[in-house]
Protein backbone atom coordinates (compact mmCIF):
# COMPACT_ATOMS: atom_id res chain seq x y z
CA UNK A 1 0.00 0.00 0.00
CA UNK A 2 2.83 2.56 0.53
CA UNK A 3 4.10 1.72 -2.95
CA UNK A 4 0.65 3.12 -3.58
CA UNK A 5 0.89 6.65 -1.63
CA UNK A 6 4.54 6.94 -3.20
CA UNK A 7 3.83 6.20 -7.00
CA UNK A 8 0.70 8.24 -6.32
CA UNK A 9 2.58 11.40 -5.13
CA UNK A 10 5.14 10.97 -8.41
CA UNK A 11 2.43 11.49 -10.71
CA UNK A 12 1.27 13.99 -8.33
CA UNK A 13 3.94 16.18 -8.28
CA UNK A 14 4.19 16.05 -12.07
CA UNK A 15 0.66 17.26 -12.34
CA UNK A 16 1.15 20.00 -9.79
CA UNK A 17 4.30 21.23 -12.18
CA UNK A 18 2.08 21.72 -14.93
CA UNK A 19 0.46 24.43 -14.36
CA UNK A 20 -0.95 24.13 -18.24
CA UNK A 21 -3.31 20.91 -17.06
CA UNK A 22 -4.35 22.17 -13.20
CA UNK A 23 -5.81 25.30 -14.85
CA UNK A 24 -7.49 23.66 -17.81
CA UNK A 25 -8.91 20.90 -15.84
CA UNK A 26 -10.65 24.33 -14.16
CA UNK A 27 -11.49 25.52 -17.23
CA UNK A 28 -13.24 23.39 -19.09
CA UNK A 29 -15.95 22.45 -16.98
CA UNK A 30 -16.36 26.74 -15.74
CA UNK A 31 -16.43 27.35 -19.66
CA UNK A 32 -19.58 24.89 -20.02
CA UNK A 33 -21.28 26.62 -17.47
CA UNK A 34 -20.77 30.48 -18.32
CA UNK A 35 -21.12 29.37 -22.30
CA UNK A 36 -23.14 26.30 -22.50
CA UNK A 37 -25.40 26.61 -19.52
CA UNK A 38 -27.17 29.90 -19.83
CA UNK A 39 -28.70 28.27 -23.35
CA UNK A 40 -30.89 25.86 -21.26
CA UNK A 41 -32.47 28.52 -19.55
CA UNK A 42 -35.28 28.67 -21.76
CA UNK A 43 -35.88 24.60 -21.75
CA UNK A 44 -36.63 25.29 -18.12
CA UNK A 45 -40.40 23.42 -17.28
CA UNK A 46 -40.02 21.67 -20.49
CA UNK A 47 -40.02 17.97 -20.60
CA UNK A 48 -36.12 17.77 -20.14
CA UNK A 49 -36.18 20.17 -16.98
CA UNK A 50 -39.73 19.41 -15.28
CA UNK A 51 -38.28 20.54 -12.04
CA UNK A 52 -37.73 24.39 -13.68
CA UNK A 53 -34.28 24.68 -12.50
CA UNK A 54 -31.80 24.26 -15.24
CA UNK A 55 -28.45 23.39 -13.48
CA UNK A 56 -29.95 20.84 -10.84
CA UNK A 57 -29.67 18.62 -14.15
CA UNK A 58 -27.36 19.87 -16.36
CA UNK A 59 -24.87 20.36 -13.34
CA UNK A 60 -24.35 15.90 -12.37
CA UNK A 61 -24.04 15.92 -16.14
CA UNK A 62 -21.51 18.09 -16.69
CA UNK A 63 -19.66 16.61 -13.31
CA UNK A 64 -19.50 13.07 -15.34
CA UNK A 65 -18.18 14.49 -18.50
CA UNK A 66 -15.14 15.91 -16.57
CA UNK A 67 -14.84 12.67 -14.48
CA UNK A 68 -14.82 10.72 -17.79
CA UNK A 69 -12.18 13.22 -19.72
CA UNK A 70 -10.37 13.37 -16.29
CA UNK A 71 -9.17 9.58 -16.93
CA UNK A 72 -9.37 9.43 -20.35
CA UNK A 73 -5.05 10.89 -20.90
CA UNK A 74 -3.86 8.45 -18.60
CA UNK A 75 -2.71 6.12 -21.58
CA UNK A 76 -0.83 8.87 -23.39
CA UNK A 77 1.15 8.84 -19.78
CA UNK A 78 1.73 5.41 -20.09
CA UNK A 79 2.54 5.86 -23.57
CA UNK A 80 5.53 8.46 -22.94
CA UNK A 81 7.14 6.47 -19.63
CA UNK A 82 6.92 3.40 -22.33
CA UNK A 83 9.15 5.25 -24.23
CA UNK A 84 11.51 6.49 -21.57
CA UNK A 85 11.61 3.70 -19.52
CA UNK A 86 10.31 4.60 -16.98
CA UNK A 87 7.67 1.85 -17.03
CA UNK A 88 10.64 -0.58 -17.32
CA UNK A 89 12.75 0.57 -14.16
CA UNK A 90 9.54 0.52 -11.91
CA UNK A 91 8.69 -2.82 -13.22
CA UNK A 92 12.26 -4.32 -11.94
CA UNK A 93 11.29 -2.66 -8.71
CA UNK A 94 9.47 -5.01 -5.85
CA UNK A 95 6.70 -2.68 -6.24
CA UNK A 96 3.36 -4.46 -6.88
CA UNK A 97 2.41 -3.76 -10.40
CA UNK A 98 -0.98 -2.94 -9.01
CA UNK A 99 0.18 -0.37 -7.42
CA UNK A 100 2.00 0.86 -10.63
CA UNK A 101 -1.02 1.37 -12.04
CA UNK A 102 -3.09 2.68 -9.37
CA UNK A 103 -0.43 5.27 -8.47
CA UNK A 104 -1.34 7.04 -12.09
CA UNK A 105 -5.65 6.27 -11.51
CA UNK A 106 -5.12 7.99 -7.95
CA UNK A 107 -3.65 11.12 -9.47
CA UNK A 108 -6.75 11.47 -11.79
CA UNK A 109 -8.99 11.04 -9.43
CA UNK A 110 -8.00 13.59 -7.78
CA UNK A 111 -7.74 15.91 -10.96
CA UNK A 112 -11.26 15.44 -11.54
CA UNK A 113 -12.02 15.66 -7.60
CA UNK A 114 -10.37 19.00 -6.99
CA UNK A 115 -12.23 21.21 -9.99
CA UNK A 116 -15.47 19.50 -9.47
CA UNK A 117 -15.49 20.39 -6.15
CA UNK A 118 -14.90 23.75 -7.14
CA UNK A 119 -17.23 23.78 -9.79
CA UNK A 120 -20.13 22.78 -7.28
CA UNK A 121 -19.28 25.35 -5.34
CA UNK A 122 -19.16 27.80 -8.01
CA UNK A 123 -22.56 26.60 -8.99
CA UNK A 124 -24.45 27.01 -6.24
CA UNK A 125 -24.80 30.92 -5.87
CA UNK A 126 -25.87 30.50 -9.82
CA UNK A 127 -28.81 28.45 -8.60
CA UNK A 128 -27.54 24.66 -8.40
CA UNK A 129 -29.25 23.69 -5.10
CA UNK A 130 -28.20 19.86 -4.76
CA UNK A 131 -28.74 17.59 -1.41
CA UNK A 132 -25.61 17.16 0.61
CA UNK A 133 -25.00 14.34 1.29
CA UNK A 134 -26.43 12.96 -2.13
CA UNK A 135 -23.51 15.31 -3.42
CA UNK A 136 -20.88 13.84 -1.59
CA UNK A 137 -22.00 10.48 -2.88
CA UNK A 138 -22.27 12.27 -6.52
CA UNK A 139 -18.59 12.61 -6.05
CA UNK A 140 -17.72 9.60 -4.71
CA UNK A 141 -19.59 7.71 -7.37
CA UNK A 142 -17.89 9.61 -10.32
CA UNK A 143 -14.49 9.06 -8.82
CA UNK A 144 -15.49 5.23 -9.89
CA UNK A 145 -16.17 6.57 -13.44
CA UNK A 146 -12.56 8.05 -13.56
CA UNK A 147 -10.63 5.07 -12.11
CA UNK A 148 -12.54 3.41 -14.90
CA UNK A 149 -11.46 5.58 -17.49
CA UNK A 150 -8.41 6.08 -16.16
CA UNK A 151 -7.12 1.92 -15.68
CA UNK A 152 -8.91 1.49 -19.70
CA UNK A 153 -6.65 4.02 -21.03
CA UNK A 154 -3.76 2.93 -19.05
CA UNK A 155 -4.21 -0.28 -20.27
CA UNK A 156 -4.68 0.86 -24.00
CA UNK A 157 -1.62 2.35 -23.63
CA UNK A 158 0.70 -0.74 -22.59
CA UNK A 159 -1.36 -2.90 -25.33
CA UNK A 160 -0.84 -0.25 -28.35
CA UNK A 161 2.34 2.10 -27.25
CA UNK A 162 2.17 4.24 -29.77
CA UNK A 163 -0.26 7.18 -29.53
CA UNK A 164 -1.99 6.58 -32.77
CA UNK A 165 -3.46 3.37 -31.77
CA UNK A 166 -4.59 4.40 -28.71
CA UNK A 167 -5.93 8.04 -29.79
CA UNK A 168 -7.99 6.13 -32.76
CA UNK A 169 -9.73 3.85 -30.08
CA UNK A 170 -9.88 6.28 -27.15
CA UNK A 171 -11.23 9.29 -29.14
CA UNK A 172 -13.11 7.26 -31.23
CA UNK A 173 -15.33 5.97 -28.26
CA UNK A 174 -15.46 9.06 -26.09
CA UNK A 175 -17.95 10.88 -28.31
CA UNK A 176 -20.67 8.30 -29.08
CA UNK A 177 -20.17 7.50 -25.28
CA UNK A 178 -20.12 10.80 -23.88
CA UNK A 179 -23.48 11.74 -26.24
CA UNK A 180 -25.43 8.45 -25.78
CA UNK A 181 -24.78 9.05 -22.16
CA UNK A 182 -26.98 12.23 -22.17
CA UNK A 183 -24.53 14.32 -20.54
CA UNK A 184 -25.51 17.51 -21.47
CA UNK A 185 -29.11 17.43 -22.42
CA UNK A 186 -31.38 14.70 -21.03
CA UNK A 187 -32.37 11.54 -22.70
CA UNK A 188 -35.80 12.08 -21.95
CA UNK A 189 -35.77 14.42 -24.97
CA UNK A 190 -34.49 11.49 -27.04
CA UNK A 191 -36.68 8.91 -29.64
CA UNK A 192 -36.69 5.90 -28.47
CA UNK A 193 -34.20 4.07 -30.72
CA UNK A 194 -32.12 6.35 -29.19
CA UNK A 195 -32.44 6.08 -25.53
CA UNK A 196 -31.86 1.96 -26.40
CA UNK A 197 -29.19 2.69 -27.70
CA UNK A 198 -27.78 4.11 -24.51
CA UNK A 199 -28.78 1.47 -22.61
CA UNK A 200 -25.72 0.01 -23.37
CA UNK A 201 -22.97 3.32 -22.43
CA UNK A 202 -22.25 2.32 -19.06
CA UNK A 203 -21.56 6.43 -18.38
CA UNK A 204 -25.49 6.56 -19.10
CA UNK A 205 -26.31 4.92 -15.67
CA UNK A 206 -23.59 6.83 -14.23
CA UNK A 207 -25.04 10.02 -15.21
CA UNK A 208 -28.65 8.85 -14.40
CA UNK A 209 -27.29 7.84 -10.95
CA UNK A 210 -26.00 11.27 -10.33
CA UNK A 211 -28.57 12.93 -11.24
CA UNK A 212 -30.68 11.31 -8.35
CA UNK A 213 -27.93 11.98 -6.12
CA UNK A 214 -27.56 15.03 -6.58
CA UNK A 215 -31.49 15.24 -6.45
CA UNK A 216 -31.20 13.28 -2.53
CA UNK A 217 -33.22 10.53 -4.16
CA UNK A 218 -31.52 7.24 -3.34
CA UNK A 219 -33.61 4.65 -5.69
CA UNK A 220 -32.80 1.14 -6.46
CA UNK A 221 -33.44 1.81 -10.54
CA UNK A 222 -31.05 5.08 -11.04
CA UNK A 223 -28.90 4.99 -8.23
CA UNK A 224 -28.43 1.01 -7.58
CA UNK A 225 -27.85 0.52 -10.88
CA UNK A 226 -25.44 3.27 -11.53
CA UNK A 227 -23.33 2.11 -8.77
CA UNK A 228 -23.63 -1.76 -9.54
CA UNK A 229 -22.81 -1.12 -13.08
CA UNK A 230 -19.60 1.26 -12.49
CA UNK A 231 -18.80 -0.68 -9.38
CA UNK A 232 -18.48 -3.60 -11.31
CA UNK A 233 -16.34 -2.07 -14.10
CA UNK A 234 -13.56 -0.25 -11.52
CA UNK A 235 -12.93 -3.55 -10.58
CA UNK A 236 -12.80 -5.27 -13.79
CA UNK A 237 -10.75 -2.34 -15.53
CA UNK A 238 -8.06 -2.04 -12.43
CA UNK A 239 -7.76 -6.09 -13.14
CA UNK A 240 -7.05 -5.97 -16.44
CA UNK A 241 -4.79 -3.34 -16.41
CA UNK A 242 -2.92 -4.49 -13.48
CA UNK A 243 -2.64 -7.92 -15.73
CA UNK A 244 -1.54 -5.11 -18.41
CA UNK A 245 1.57 -3.95 -16.10
CA UNK A 246 2.84 -7.84 -15.34
CA UNK A 247 3.03 -8.52 -18.71
CA UNK A 248 4.13 -5.82 -21.10
CA UNK A 249 5.33 -6.60 -24.39
CA UNK A 250 9.06 -6.26 -25.09
CA UNK B 1 33.32 -18.39 -5.69
CA UNK B 2 29.90 -18.92 -5.60
CA UNK B 3 27.79 -18.29 -8.75
CA UNK B 4 25.93 -15.11 -8.97
CA UNK B 5 23.89 -16.29 -12.32
CA UNK B 6 23.18 -19.71 -13.18
CA UNK B 7 21.78 -19.88 -16.56
CA UNK B 8 20.49 -23.17 -18.31
CA UNK B 9 19.46 -23.67 -21.79
CA UNK B 10 17.30 -20.59 -21.39
CA UNK B 11 14.95 -20.20 -24.22
CA UNK B 12 12.67 -17.47 -25.12
CA UNK B 13 10.85 -16.74 -28.84
CA UNK B 14 8.53 -13.92 -30.39
CA UNK B 15 6.41 -14.95 -32.96
CA UNK B 16 8.52 -15.71 -36.14
CA UNK B 17 11.52 -15.25 -33.98
CA UNK B 18 13.87 -17.55 -32.08
CA UNK B 19 15.29 -15.00 -30.22
CA UNK B 20 17.43 -16.65 -27.43
CA UNK B 21 17.59 -20.85 -28.13
CA UNK B 22 19.16 -22.70 -24.97
CA UNK B 23 21.86 -20.20 -23.28
CA UNK B 24 24.25 -21.31 -20.42
CA UNK B 25 25.95 -18.38 -18.24
CA UNK B 26 27.38 -18.73 -15.27
CA UNK B 27 28.32 -16.05 -13.78
CA UNK B 28 30.44 -15.50 -10.22
CA UNK B 29 29.88 -13.04 -7.57
CA UNK B 30 32.39 -10.11 -7.97
CA UNK B 31 32.66 -10.35 -11.79
CA UNK B 32 32.31 -8.03 -14.17
CA UNK B 33 30.74 -9.56 -16.77
CA UNK B 34 30.05 -9.13 -20.17
CA UNK B 35 27.57 -10.07 -23.37
CA UNK B 36 29.24 -9.36 -26.72
CA UNK B 37 26.77 -9.77 -29.64
CA UNK B 38 25.82 -8.24 -32.39
CA UNK B 39 22.49 -6.64 -32.31
CA UNK B 40 19.72 -9.20 -32.48
CA UNK B 41 21.68 -11.72 -30.99
CA UNK B 42 19.88 -11.92 -27.80
CA UNK B 43 21.58 -10.08 -25.41
CA UNK B 44 18.86 -7.84 -24.36
CA UNK B 45 15.99 -10.38 -24.66
CA UNK B 46 18.57 -12.70 -22.35
CA UNK B 47 18.80 -9.39 -19.56
CA UNK B 48 15.12 -8.54 -20.14
CA UNK B 49 14.34 -12.46 -18.85
CA UNK B 50 17.17 -12.53 -16.22
CA UNK B 51 15.46 -9.36 -14.74
CA UNK B 52 11.85 -10.64 -14.43
CA UNK B 53 10.55 -8.52 -17.27
CA UNK B 54 9.88 -10.57 -19.78
CA UNK B 55 8.37 -14.23 -19.18
CA UNK B 56 10.90 -17.23 -19.82
CA UNK B 57 9.89 -19.51 -22.19
CA UNK B 58 12.20 -23.16 -21.51
CA UNK B 59 14.96 -23.76 -19.18
CA UNK B 60 16.28 -22.19 -15.90
CA UNK B 61 17.82 -19.31 -14.55
CA UNK B 62 18.99 -19.05 -11.29
CA UNK B 63 19.63 -15.32 -10.22
CA UNK B 64 20.97 -13.64 -6.83
CA UNK B 65 20.04 -16.77 -5.03
CA UNK B 66 16.49 -17.02 -6.35
CA UNK B 67 14.69 -19.06 -9.48
CA UNK B 68 13.19 -15.98 -11.84
CA UNK B 69 10.93 -17.76 -12.92
CA UNK B 70 9.35 -19.10 -9.60
CA UNK B 71 10.41 -16.28 -7.19
CA UNK B 72 10.64 -13.29 -9.46
CA UNK B 73 9.71 -11.07 -6.13
CA UNK B 74 13.29 -11.88 -4.72
CA UNK B 75 15.20 -11.39 -7.83
CA UNK B 76 13.81 -8.07 -8.08
CA UNK B 77 14.69 -7.02 -4.68
CA UNK B 78 18.41 -8.41 -5.07
CA UNK B 79 19.19 -6.69 -8.36
CA UNK B 80 19.67 -3.54 -10.30
CA UNK B 81 18.85 -2.85 -12.98
CA UNK B 82 19.84 0.17 -15.59
CA UNK B 83 17.75 -0.17 -19.27
CA UNK B 84 19.29 0.98 -22.68
CA UNK B 85 16.59 3.34 -22.88
CA UNK B 86 17.08 4.66 -19.73
CA UNK B 87 14.22 5.00 -17.20
CA UNK B 88 14.72 8.19 -14.99
CA UNK B 89 11.42 10.06 -13.78
CA UNK B 90 11.90 13.45 -16.51
CA UNK B 91 9.41 16.15 -14.82
CA UNK B 92 11.32 14.94 -11.28
CA UNK B 93 14.85 16.26 -10.19
CA UNK B 94 17.78 13.63 -9.47
CA UNK B 95 16.84 13.67 -5.81
CA UNK B 96 13.39 12.71 -6.18
CA UNK B 97 14.13 9.85 -8.38
CA UNK B 98 16.50 8.70 -6.27
CA UNK B 99 14.53 8.91 -3.18
CA UNK B 100 11.53 7.44 -4.59
CA UNK B 101 13.81 4.34 -5.69
CA UNK B 102 14.92 4.27 -2.28
CA UNK B 103 11.73 3.99 -0.71
CA UNK B 104 9.89 1.15 -3.61
CA UNK B 105 13.12 -0.76 -2.33
CA UNK B 106 11.59 -0.03 1.11
CA UNK B 107 13.72 2.56 2.67
CA UNK B 108 12.93 4.88 5.67
CA UNK B 109 12.31 8.12 4.28
CA UNK B 110 16.00 9.04 6.07
CA UNK B 111 17.67 5.83 5.35
CA UNK B 112 16.70 6.25 1.36
CA UNK B 113 17.96 10.30 2.22
CA UNK B 114 20.99 9.04 3.63
CA UNK B 115 21.21 6.45 0.64
CA UNK B 116 20.62 9.23 -2.35
CA UNK B 117 23.65 11.25 -0.37
CA UNK B 118 26.16 8.30 -1.16
CA UNK B 119 25.35 7.73 -4.13
CA UNK B 120 25.37 11.64 -5.29
CA UNK B 121 28.91 11.82 -4.18
CA UNK B 122 29.49 8.44 -5.43
CA UNK B 123 28.60 9.10 -9.12
CA UNK B 124 29.19 12.74 -8.97
CA UNK B 125 25.89 14.03 -9.51
CA UNK B 126 25.84 16.73 -6.95
CA UNK B 127 26.21 19.88 -9.35
CA UNK B 128 22.68 18.38 -11.47
CA UNK B 129 20.66 16.61 -9.09
CA UNK B 130 18.46 19.37 -7.99
CA UNK B 131 17.45 19.94 -11.74
CA UNK B 132 14.76 18.22 -13.74
CA UNK B 133 16.18 15.01 -15.18
CA UNK B 134 14.37 16.83 -18.58
CA UNK B 135 17.16 19.21 -18.99
CA UNK B 136 20.45 17.20 -18.18
CA UNK B 137 22.75 16.12 -20.70
CA UNK B 138 23.35 12.07 -22.07
CA UNK B 139 26.36 11.35 -19.69
CA UNK B 140 24.39 13.15 -16.63
CA UNK B 141 20.83 11.28 -16.96
CA UNK B 142 23.21 8.32 -17.68
CA UNK B 143 25.24 8.39 -14.40
CA UNK B 144 21.84 9.13 -12.71
CA UNK B 145 20.30 6.24 -13.71
CA UNK B 146 23.03 3.98 -12.76
CA UNK B 147 22.72 5.61 -9.48
CA UNK B 148 18.96 4.50 -9.56
CA UNK B 149 19.69 0.71 -10.28
CA UNK B 150 22.35 1.18 -7.31
CA UNK B 151 19.55 2.66 -4.52
CA UNK B 152 19.16 -0.76 -2.58
CA UNK B 153 22.68 -1.99 -2.91
CA UNK B 154 22.09 -4.83 -5.04
CA UNK B 155 23.71 -7.94 -5.30
CA UNK B 156 23.79 -7.88 -9.13
CA UNK B 157 23.53 -4.76 -11.05
CA UNK B 158 22.54 -5.21 -14.99
CA UNK B 159 23.15 -2.78 -17.52
CA UNK B 160 21.44 -3.15 -20.75
CA UNK B 161 24.16 -1.20 -23.34
CA UNK B 162 25.40 1.01 -20.95
CA UNK B 163 27.51 3.39 -22.72
CA UNK B 164 25.63 3.34 -26.44
CA UNK B 165 25.40 7.02 -27.21
CA UNK B 166 27.58 8.63 -25.07
CA UNK B 167 30.70 10.55 -26.02
CA UNK B 168 34.36 9.10 -26.21
CA UNK B 169 34.75 10.99 -22.75
CA UNK B 170 31.88 10.25 -20.79
CA UNK B 171 32.24 6.54 -21.95
CA UNK B 172 35.52 6.34 -20.25
CA UNK B 173 34.63 8.07 -17.10
CA UNK B 174 31.62 5.22 -17.32
CA UNK B 175 33.64 2.82 -17.33
CA UNK B 176 36.17 3.81 -14.45
CA UNK B 177 32.70 4.36 -12.71
CA UNK B 178 32.03 0.32 -13.41
CA UNK B 179 35.50 -0.39 -12.10
CA UNK B 180 34.95 1.36 -9.00
CA UNK B 181 31.51 -0.54 -8.60
CA UNK B 182 33.20 -3.92 -9.43
CA UNK B 183 36.08 -3.47 -6.40
CA UNK B 184 33.52 -2.90 -4.25
CA UNK B 185 32.19 -6.25 -4.23
CA UNK B 186 29.16 -5.47 -6.88
CA UNK B 187 28.47 -8.02 -9.44
CA UNK B 188 27.96 -6.18 -12.70
CA UNK B 189 26.40 -7.69 -15.69
CA UNK B 190 26.51 -5.71 -18.88
CA UNK B 191 25.61 -6.15 -22.80
CA UNK B 192 27.36 -4.20 -25.31
CA UNK B 193 28.24 -4.86 -28.93
CA UNK B 194 31.40 -2.86 -28.73
CA UNK B 195 34.41 -4.98 -28.92
CA UNK B 196 36.90 -2.10 -27.37
CA UNK B 197 34.13 -1.84 -24.24
CA UNK B 198 34.06 -5.76 -23.87
CA UNK B 199 37.83 -6.02 -24.18
CA UNK B 200 38.32 -2.98 -22.03
CA UNK B 201 36.00 -3.93 -19.13
CA UNK B 202 35.00 -7.58 -18.57
CA UNK B 203 36.72 -9.60 -16.19
CA UNK B 204 34.64 -12.48 -18.44
CA UNK B 205 32.47 -12.46 -21.21
CA UNK B 206 30.43 -14.41 -23.31
CA UNK B 207 29.80 -13.76 -26.91
CA UNK B 208 25.88 -14.32 -28.29
CA UNK B 209 25.08 -14.94 -31.71
CA UNK B 210 21.88 -15.79 -32.71
CA UNK B 211 20.34 -16.98 -29.49
CA UNK B 212 23.41 -18.91 -27.97
CA UNK B 213 26.88 -17.92 -26.30
CA UNK B 214 29.35 -19.04 -28.66
CA UNK B 215 32.47 -18.89 -26.58
CA UNK B 216 33.48 -17.45 -23.00
CA UNK B 217 36.14 -16.96 -21.43
CA UNK B 218 38.73 -13.79 -20.15
CA UNK B 219 39.24 -11.54 -22.92
CA UNK B 220 42.34 -12.00 -23.39
CA UNK B 221 42.21 -15.89 -22.87
CA UNK B 222 39.89 -16.08 -25.62
CA UNK B 223 42.38 -14.34 -28.01
CA UNK B 224 45.20 -16.37 -26.72
CA UNK B 225 42.59 -19.72 -27.27
CA UNK B 226 41.46 -18.62 -30.35
CA UNK B 227 43.31 -16.43 -32.50
CA UNK B 228 46.26 -16.15 -30.72
CA UNK B 229 49.20 -13.15 -30.97
CA UNK B 230 51.02 -12.31 -33.75
CA UNK B 231 55.02 -12.23 -33.51
CA UNK B 232 56.86 -10.18 -36.62
CA UNK B 233 60.38 -10.66 -36.36
CA UNK B 234 63.14 -9.73 -39.14
CA UNK B 235 66.40 -12.05 -38.56
CA UNK B 236 69.74 -10.98 -39.64
CA UNK B 237 71.70 -13.51 -41.95
CA UNK B 238 69.62 -16.73 -43.16
CA UNK B 239 65.76 -16.29 -42.92
CA UNK B 240 64.65 -19.66 -43.95
CA UNK B 241 67.18 -21.31 -42.26
CA UNK B 242 65.85 -19.61 -39.15
CA UNK B 243 62.12 -20.52 -39.99
CA UNK B 244 62.92 -23.88 -40.27
CA UNK B 245 64.07 -23.36 -36.63
CA UNK B 246 60.74 -21.75 -35.65
CA UNK B 247 58.42 -24.33 -37.28
CA UNK B 248 60.04 -26.87 -35.14
CA UNK B 249 59.15 -25.09 -32.04
CA UNK B 250 55.63 -26.66 -30.34
CA UNK B 251 54.80 -23.81 -29.42
CA UNK B 252 54.83 -21.80 -32.50
CA UNK B 253 51.85 -21.92 -35.37
CA UNK B 254 51.75 -20.69 -38.96
CA UNK B 255 55.30 -19.00 -39.87
CA UNK B 256 54.83 -17.16 -43.09
CA UNK B 257 57.48 -15.43 -44.89
CA UNK B 258 56.62 -12.02 -45.53
CA UNK B 259 59.47 -10.35 -47.16
CA UNK B 260 62.96 -10.27 -44.99
CA UNK B 261 60.82 -10.80 -42.03
CA UNK B 262 58.90 -14.00 -40.32
CA UNK B 263 55.35 -13.49 -39.15
CA UNK B 264 53.93 -16.03 -36.69
CA UNK B 265 51.11 -17.15 -34.39
CA UNK B 266 51.75 -17.91 -30.80
CA UNK B 267 48.85 -18.97 -28.01
CA UNK B 268 50.06 -15.85 -25.61
CA UNK B 269 52.74 -13.36 -26.98
CA UNK B 270 53.76 -12.04 -23.57
CA UNK B 271 54.02 -15.16 -22.51
CA UNK B 272 56.03 -16.97 -25.35
CA UNK B 273 58.62 -13.84 -26.13
CA UNK B 274 60.92 -15.09 -23.56
CA UNK B 275 60.68 -18.30 -24.96
CA UNK B 276 61.33 -17.12 -28.59
CA UNK B 277 64.34 -15.36 -27.19
CA UNK B 278 65.98 -18.56 -25.98
CA UNK B 279 65.76 -20.18 -29.20
CA UNK B 280 66.76 -17.64 -30.96
CA UNK B 281 69.66 -16.69 -28.88
CA UNK B 282 70.74 -20.35 -28.39
CA UNK B 283 70.78 -20.63 -32.43
CA UNK B 284 72.84 -17.34 -32.53
CA UNK B 285 70.15 -15.70 -34.23
CA UNK B 286 70.37 -11.44 -34.32
CA UNK B 287 67.32 -9.94 -34.86
CA UNK B 288 67.09 -6.64 -36.47
CA UNK B 289 63.31 -6.35 -35.14
CA UNK B 290 60.57 -7.92 -33.11
CA UNK B 291 57.25 -6.78 -33.23
CA UNK B 292 54.39 -8.37 -30.89
CA UNK B 293 50.57 -7.41 -31.96
CA UNK B 294 47.89 -8.79 -29.66
CA UNK B 295 45.20 -10.25 -31.85
CA UNK B 296 41.52 -7.65 -31.42
CA UNK B 297 38.21 -9.63 -30.16
CA UNK B 298 37.04 -9.05 -33.82
CA UNK B 299 38.98 -11.66 -34.92
CA UNK B 300 37.52 -14.18 -32.07
CA UNK B 301 33.67 -12.89 -33.23
CA UNK B 302 35.09 -13.81 -36.81
CA UNK B 303 36.98 -17.34 -35.79
CA UNK B 304 33.63 -18.16 -33.69
CA UNK B 305 30.60 -16.59 -35.69
CA UNK B 306 32.52 -16.61 -39.39
CA UNK B 307 31.48 -13.03 -39.62
CA UNK B 308 33.29 -9.78 -38.47
CA UNK B 309 30.95 -7.99 -35.57
CA UNK B 310 31.16 -4.66 -37.36
CA UNK B 311 29.53 -5.64 -40.22
CA UNK B 312 26.92 -7.24 -38.53
CA UNK B 313 26.23 -4.93 -35.39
Amino acid sequence: MSDVGLLWWRKMLETIRQPVWVISGLTTPLLYLLLFAPLLDRLAGSAAFPRGEVLDVFLPGLLALLAFSSGMGAGWGVIAELQTGVVERLRVTPASRFALLFGGVLRDVVAFLVPATIVVLIAVPFGYDPSVPGVLGLLGLLCLVTATTSAWSSALGLIFRDIGGLAAVVTGLQLPLTLLSGVLLPLSLAPGWLRGLAYADPLYYAVQAARALSDGVVDLSRVGVGVLVIGALTVLTLTWATRCYRRVAP
Amino acid sequence: MADVIEVQDLRKSFPGVEAVRGLDLRVAAGELFGLLGPNGAGKTTTLRMLTTLLPIDAGTAVVAGADVARDPRTVRRRIGYVGQIGGADLPATGRENLLLQGRLYGASRSDARRRADELIEALALGAFVDRRVGTYSGGQRRRLEIALGLAHRPRVLFLDEPTTGLDPQNRANLWDQLRALRSDGTTIVLTTHYLEEADALADRLAIVDAGRVVAEGAPRALKAQLAGDTVTLRPRGDVPAVRTLLDAQPFVRNVVLDGDALRLAVPDGPDALPELLDVLGGAGVELAALTLVEPSLDEVFLRVTGRALRDVA
